[in-house]
């Protein structure tokens, strides 16, 4: 072919393209408020819940799969799936019956079969069903409706385990897929709540569709966080992954997108002055800051350099580095648990109560007999919290006069690199930077960041026994005054030993286009009750 | 020529061969761990381990180099760790809009950026000279994300004319396609334009002082028909070669410029999978490059011969 007539027919032909495109199908107006489309704060880059159990993962996933039970905004435990519960008299065996007429997204019937298989899946990826699983005696479906879980001890708290919203969450799965590994992921997202997953639509790093699920069937009370009537006022729910914060800003602005579940603080006074768009408060549980110092290597495996550096440091500068001007949005935690939750504890938090004392911290340094070592300090570049976090750190140690090796990577590294007990020098480490959701630190159930069982715990590998002991008994309170004692004296003994370091509690907004109704403050975003005019 | 062009393929074997060694090695002694990004923040130690485990990555260097290896030469790229799907599936989806973009900011550019190239050295030293040159430096020195910021600014915040983000394909139509690509083709374009515009120009003012274009002038040849058939033509070598290299430009450029638009293409997709260390996405992706870079550079090459009739392999 000459290259005259070449370029002829590919204009022929890319006019053609063109034509036939201009005839294509548009979205009319009822299509699109049926339509939420929504920023989420990461790319869903997987879609298993126990598998990854990111938040991102967890989020979407509430769409998909529905659980036994659920925490309101309470924090009361309520039913979901489960029609009821008896418990005998001993507290060991446990009967859970399933509502009527539940259904997968294959409309085929949810079974206590399938509940078991979902439990099995789910307790070696959760601290609560890790428990559960080494005083489990028997899980069995004794008929399609009903499932009897017999225990070697009581376990109060079995009701929450199995409604919490901390990651993983215990969603109910067909058998067939529940069966996979613990470590394995899926492949197959049939689900059991309210809106399906629409694998062939799905862009891992783009974009996830959701659609509502015409065979659900929610309960009658009204909706509360995992709980109560999960009504979708939606046909779709399409998620566009953005990663440049700007963007997602001026497609907020433009229309283009209805929901954005964390915008950044730097961007609030925009969005806040765009009389088309409404900003709250995302999660009232916030989360909670942290830097955690390395139990196993010099100088913090000494008390009094962790506690040297608790006393030095200022949660205000943490928190006006990371959330600047806006006093709205956070706090001074002395203490681990999360604030105006009915578990919030001061006890034992003097030492990072009122003016920072820097001269005493540096006498507690030299006490404990740190002479300039390296001090390791992981800072995950790529997250804005750790960033801002670790710059603080920095200047800290430094006025305490410490050798800082700071290191600036990114998440994927610290997260390997956290991982290695080796002694500094050697890819080992003496302190990295993360924060944690408010919603696991409102009790100890899941929140293994306070846990201070050696090797077994959390990166850090604090070890004190007497944290262990108060965690143990706060699972056994039979109420709720019970749990407050505990939870006073856990609170003591971790901050006496420095299980880590809070640097605040701070909270996030979230924002969205006023013809889009229904929108919650939560631990993730609840998409049921959420219509859009 | 036939000749030429299978030696020229086959040539790319080895190429790709050493390509995928080096970033099968670099990505090995890179650190990061997969399996710490998916068990997410609040995972144990112990669930790290178990998932590195399942995902095979505790396996020596060259078991797992030459499963790759034994793979690809079956076309299989492998599956994702993250997301669970093959490597070609998610690359497909992310061809087109790249494609789309590169392609639309390649026409922008050659299209501006050669007459400007022309008219400017045809009028050197005055101020339209200036300008373009002026213009060629801003496009150098201003980064793609602020004139990405800057433009979606203007048309689509403030004018209303175009959308901020996203990608519409082409089989929905050609005005849903092109004006989603609009913007981001202008910021990515920048840089392009300005070097094709600076090459262009300084090689006409080489070629304008050459003897034939002066037998042209005195056989009473017009300004447009010595500028653009004969002085043109015998510039468009080093033209063509630049525009070759600048491939390689825009695929960086393209990284940054689906960031700011939110384009779901390779750029994307390659930051993120090596932001979460998914080592088979980033060894397709890698490799893909190469053999599109190795390839634009035979064209290049073939293109020569157009241009120039003395070239023959």
């Amino acid at each position: 072919m000459e290259r005259r007539n070449f370029l002829k027919v590919t204009a022929a032909a890319g006019a053609l393209g063109g034509m036939a495109g201009l005839a294509g199908p548009a979205l009319s107006q009822g299509a699109a408020a049926r339509t939420l489309r929504f920023v989420p704060q990461a790319n869903l880059a997987n879609f298993d819940p126990i598998w990854g159990t990111q938040y991102v993962v967890r989020n979407a996933s509430a769409m998909v799969w529905d659980t036994l039970y659920g925490v309101d905004e309470k924090l009361a435990v309520q039913r979901q799936m489960a029609e009821g519960e008896e418990v005998s008299s001993d507290g060991l065996t446990w009967t859970i019956r399933l509502r009527p007429g539940l259904k997968f997204h294959d409309n085929e019937p949810v079974l206590a079969k399938d509940v078991v298989a979902s439990l099995t899946r789910w307790m070696p990826r959760d601290p609560m069903g890790q428990m559960l699983k080494a005083i489990q005696q028997e899980l069995v479906a004794v008929d399609d409706r009903t499932l009897r879980w017999v225990l070697k001890k009581p376990y109060p708290k079995l009701l929450y385990a199995l409604g919490k919203t901390n990651t993983p969450i215990c969603f109910i799965m067909p058998e067939r897929i529940a069966r996979t590994d613990s470590f394995t992921q899926i492949s197959d997202y049939v689900g059991s709540g309210p809106m399906r997953f629409l694998r062939n639509e799905w862009v891992p790093g783009a974009r996830a569709v959701f659609a509502k699920f015409d065979g659900y069937v929610p309960r009658q009370e009204p909706a509360s966080w995992l709980a109560g009537g999960k009504r979708v006022m939606v046909d779709r729910v399409e998620w566009h992954v953005m990663p440049d914060p700007a963007t997602a800003s001026a497609a907020l602005q433009n229309g283009e997108v209805d929901w954005w579940e964390n915008p950044i603080t730097d961007l609030i006074p925009t969005l806040k002055r765009n009389r088309n768009i409404a900003v709250d408060i995302a999660d009232p549980l916030g989360n909670i800051g942290s830097f955690r110092m390395n139990y196993l290597n010099a100088p913090f495996n000494n008390l009094k350099a962790r506690q040297a550096v608790l006393m030095a440091m200022s949660q205000e500068d943490y928190m006006r580095a990371l959330v600047g001007d806006d006093n709205n949005l956070w706090k001074p935690l002395p203490g681990y648990f999360t604030p105006d939750t009915p578990l919030y504890s001061e006890e034992g938090g003097e030492i990072l109560k009122g003016p920072r004392n820097l001269d005493a911290a540096k006498k507690l340094l030299a006490e404990s007999g740190y002479s300039g070592q390296p001090v390791t300090c992981l800072v995950a570049q790529d997250q804005p919290i750790t960033k801002s976090m670790g710059d603080v750190t920095a200047d800290l140690l430094k006025r305490l006069g410490m050798n800082v090796d700071f290191v600036a990577t990114d998440w994927g590294t610290v997260g390997q690199r956290r991982a290695m007990k080796n002694p500094v020098g050697q890819g080992g480490w003496s302190m990295f930077h993360t924060w944690h959701a408010g919603a696991d630190c409102v009790n100890p159930a899941a929140y293994n960041a306070l846990r201070a069982n050696g090797d077994g715990a959390w990166f850090g590998w604090p070890d004190v026994p007497a944290v262990e002991q108060a965690v143990a008994e706060w699972f056994d309170a039979p109420d709720l005054a019970a749990e407050k004692a505990v939870i006073g004296k856990l609170n003591r003994v971790a901050l006496e030993n420095v299980v880590y370091a809070p640097t605040g509690f701070f909270l996030g907004y979230q924002a969205w286009r006023r013809n889009v109704s229904g929108v919650v403050k939560g631990p993730l975003p609840f998409f049921w009750g959420v219509s859009k005019s | 020529m036939f000749a030429y062009v299978v030696r020229r393929i086959l040539a790319t074997i080895p190429v790709m061969a050493i390509v995928a060694l080096f970033v099968f090695s670099l990505l090995y002694i890179a650190p990061g761990d997969p399996a710490a990004v998916i068990a997410g923040d609040q995972a144990t130690p112990q669930d790290v381990e178990r998932i590195r485990a399942s995902l095979g990555l505790d396996r020596p260097f060259l078991v797992r180099f030459g499963e790759w290896v034994f793979r690809i030469l079956q076309g299989d790229l492998g599956v994702s760790i993250f997301t669970n799907l093959p490597v070609t599936t998610m690359i497909q989806q992310r061809l087109e809009p790249t494609f789309s973009l590169m392609i639309l900011t390649l026409c922008l550019a050659v299209t501006i950026a050669v007459p400007m190239g022309v008219v400017a050295a045809w009028k050197q030293g005055t101020l339209i000279d200036r300008a373009v040159m002026g213009f060629a430096v801003m496009g150098f020195s201003v980064p793609v994300f602020v004139v990405g910021y800057l433009l979606a600014y203007v048309f689509a915040l403030e004018l209303d004319w175009l959308p901020v983000q996203g990608y519409t394909a082409f089989s929905n139509g050609l005005w849903p396609w092109l004006e989603n690509l609009i913007l981001p083709a202008i910021a990515l374009g920048g840089v392009y334009i300005a070097l094709i515009a600076r090459i262009t120009r300084a090689t006409m003012l080489e070629v304008l002082q050459q003897d034939y274009i002066r037998t042209a002038r005195a056989k009473g040849a017009g300004q447009r028909s010595i500028l653009f058939l004969h002085a043109l033509k015998n510039a468009a070598v080093p033209i063509v070669t630049v525009i070759g290299i600048g491939v390689a430009l825009l695929i960086g450029g393209a990284v940054v410029t689906e960031s700011v638009f939110a384009i779901p293409g390779l750029g994307r997709l390659t930051v993120d999978a090596i932001l979460r260390r998914d080592y088979p996405v980033i060894q397709g992706v890698i490799l893909l490059f190469s053999f599109i870079y190795v390839i634009v550079n035979l064209a290049i090459d073939l293109m020569y011969t157009l241009f120039d009739p003395r070239i023959r392999y």
